[in-house]
């Protein structure tokens, strides 16, 4: 860009292009892709000794065969969701104030919020209408819907959400690896079976892991890009 | 007698002079990406002096394309300019017709018609 008038005849191939360098970097500027990542990560750990303490297991014969009902899960996760897009949507504003610009993280926000709630109301749901044990096993893809609407699932939904508002190629790769962790489920073979309340901690952790090193490389490539 | 067939309308009668400038241009596209921005980024995005950002500035808010909004951030005035309804649709039609012109350079530019 220069401070001479250019006239009508510029060559549209260049005012193209600065187009979209200076639409490139606006972008670039208004990311704070490893704070979500951050935010999200700290709420995943938080919520390990919530499920572990909330966890109601009653067991009969011996200890044979236990029912377990996740209530510390549906206690901590929505207000923890609710929370933790707040906190995002807030630190998005406030940068991009900072550097004199506007934020896109709005949609986001309250995207995750819809889904903090769908995914309330699908657990309340299941629990009145699954009050009794099931006699067969559910189908897998009846599992990897609950674990879509579970609150891992939906951390990932809402960011598919942020990286099409960003552009963000990197972060849609990324959501997608952490999905696939989180659906599939992907738990590098680290499991526990000593207890039942100790089963659900490797997942926990291994979806807290994903966040946090995705937030650090997010972290490392914008230092960089600066 | 048969009247010719009217051949389509270069793309280059349809420009705005007030959008196809080039500092112009970049003010319409920095504030569509940024929803909302500030005029010290805009210069320094730009690299421009603040009187003559001021002047493309006052340009397209006259036409209608932005608006400037004054204000105070502690002791500190800042001047923030949001893009209005005509400002995007104007952005949309300039880069519509560059990337016309661009397609019928590359169409006519053989060797022969050069």
């Amino acid at each position: 860009m220069t401070t001479d008038s250019v006239p009508a005849g510029a060559d549209p191939r260049r005012l193209l292009s600065d187009v979209r360098a200076l639409a490139h970097r606006v972008r670039l500027d208004q990311r704070l892709t490893w704070v979500a990542l951050l935010v999200l990560a700290v709420a995943t750990f938080v919520a390990i000794p919530f499920d572990y303490v909330g966890m109601d297991v009653r067991c009969v014969n011996g200890g044979s065969e236990c029912q377990f009902s996740r209530d510390g899960v549906l206690y901590y996760w929505p207000a923890a969701l609710l929370i933790a897009y707040t906190a995002i949507a807030f630190c998005y504003v406030r940068a991009a104030r900072a550097r004199g610009l506007g934020a896109r993280v709005l949609p986001y926000a309250l995207t995750g919020a819809a889904l903090a709630v769908v995914f309330t109301t699908v657990w309340l749901l299941a629990r009145v209408y699954l009050a009794d044990p099931p006699t067969e096993p559910f189908p897998g893809w009846v599992m990897v819907l609950d674990r879509l609407v579970a609150p891992a699932g939906t951390i990932g939904v809402a960011l598919l959400v942020l990286a099409r508002l960003e552009r963000n190629v990197a972060l849609l790769v990324f959501t997608l690896g952490y999905l696939a962790v989180v659906l599939v489920p992907i738990d590098f073979g680290w499991t526990i079976h000593s207890s039942v309340r100790a089963e659900f901690i490797p997942q926990q952790v291994i979806n807290g892991v994903v966040l946090l090193l995705g937030a650090a490389g997010f972290a490392i490539a914008r230092r960089r890009q600066r | 007698m048969t009247a010719p067939d009217p051949s389509p309308a270069h793309p280059v009668t349809g420009l705005d002079d007030v959008v196809h400038q080039r500092v112009r241009l970049g003010i319409l596209t920095i504030t569509h990406e940024a929803r909302r921005v500030e005029f010290g980024y805009l210069r320094t995005q730009l690299q421009l002096t603040a009187g003559n950002l001021s002047q493309h500035v006052t340009v397209l808010e006259t036409a209608g394309l932005v608006e400037v909004e004054k204000g105070y951030e502690g002791k500190r005035g800042r001047t923030w300019i949001t893009l209005t309804a005509a400002g995007d649709q104007a952005l949309a039609e300039e880069i519509g017709r560059l990337k016309q012109l661009i397609a019928r350079v590359e169409t006519t530019s053989t060797p022969e018609e050069r």
